[in-house]
């Protein structure tokens, strides 16, 4: 199971010279509920979907495996870290 | 001292970054001149970052750009790899034909359809062994492995 869940919390943090430190801390669980009812409706509809073709004989039915395997995609980029740091600034972006 | 290890810690004294952060980044400062010093009989397993997954499947794909004017440090999970390659045999075959030809268009004549989680797995597995190293003229030192 969490292997599905997706992001919680994007930390971006910029600094430059010369300039206020910058960060936003996005809490991306806050999106989960809109999320489960975004994916509940689409594997409602993918299941129906599939059903139909399953019943009718198509050879591909498998629109809901692909939504399941969308939202394993975005679960894994969880642990995603890039740090850029140049002359004058620093760039810091972290998924959890 | 070089001028990264002064460009890091001046801006650990601005406050700037925070301690971990500056470690970490002399730390990939650090790492090419290991690897200049392992390059005759270097073993990408036996270097940086060493651990659990130096002997396993790898977990992560590091890129790293030190030397230069930018200092860049990406982790990236291989789990998206993983992932993202089980969803292309989900995708359906037409779609699966047009990505193919557009593909191909390129240059990159990869045929997804032929993919197993066998082979996903095998691809992974084996890119523990892979190590791109690549020194520019400037001194700036680009290096992309898994761990």
């Amino acid at each position: 199971m969490n292997a599905y869940l997706p992001p919680l919390v994007i930390d971006v943090r910029v600094s430059e010279t010369g300039a206020r430190n910058f960060r936003i801390w996005l809490p991306f669980f806050l999106l989960w509920p809109i999320l489960l009812i975004v994916v509940g409706f689409a594997l409602l509809v993918t299941a129906l979907v599939d059903l139909a073709l399953f019943i009718s004989g198509a050879r591909y039915h498998h629109y809901t495996l692909l939504v399941l395997g969308s939202l394993r995609v975005l679960a894994s980029v969880r642990g995603t870290h890039v740090n850029a740091l140049s002359d004058d600034s620093h760039v810091k972006v972290d998924i959890y | 001292m070089s001028d990264d290890r002064k460009r890091i810690l001046g801006m650990l004294a601005e406050g700037k970054i925070t301690a971990d952060e500056a470690e970490m980044l002399l730390d990939s400062i650090d790492s090419p001149a290991e690897n200049a010093t392992s390059a005759t009989a270097s073993s990408p397993s036996a270097e940086w970052p060493p651990g659990p997954s130096a002997t396993g499947t790898p977990k992560f794909l590091y890129v790293k750009v030190t030397g230069g004017k930018d200092t860049v440090d990406v982790k990236v999970p291989l789990a998206v790899l993983r992932t993202g390659l089980k969803l292309t045999s989900l995708i359906p075959p037409q779609a699966m034909d047009q990505i193919n030809e557009s593909m191909d268009e390129h240059g990159m004549s990869l045929d997804f359809n032929n993919l197993k989680p066998d082979d996903i797995e095998e691809l992974i597995t084996s890119l523990r062994e892979m190590e791109i190293n690549v020194n520019s003229a400037d001194g700036e030192n680009v290096r992309v492995f898994c761990a």
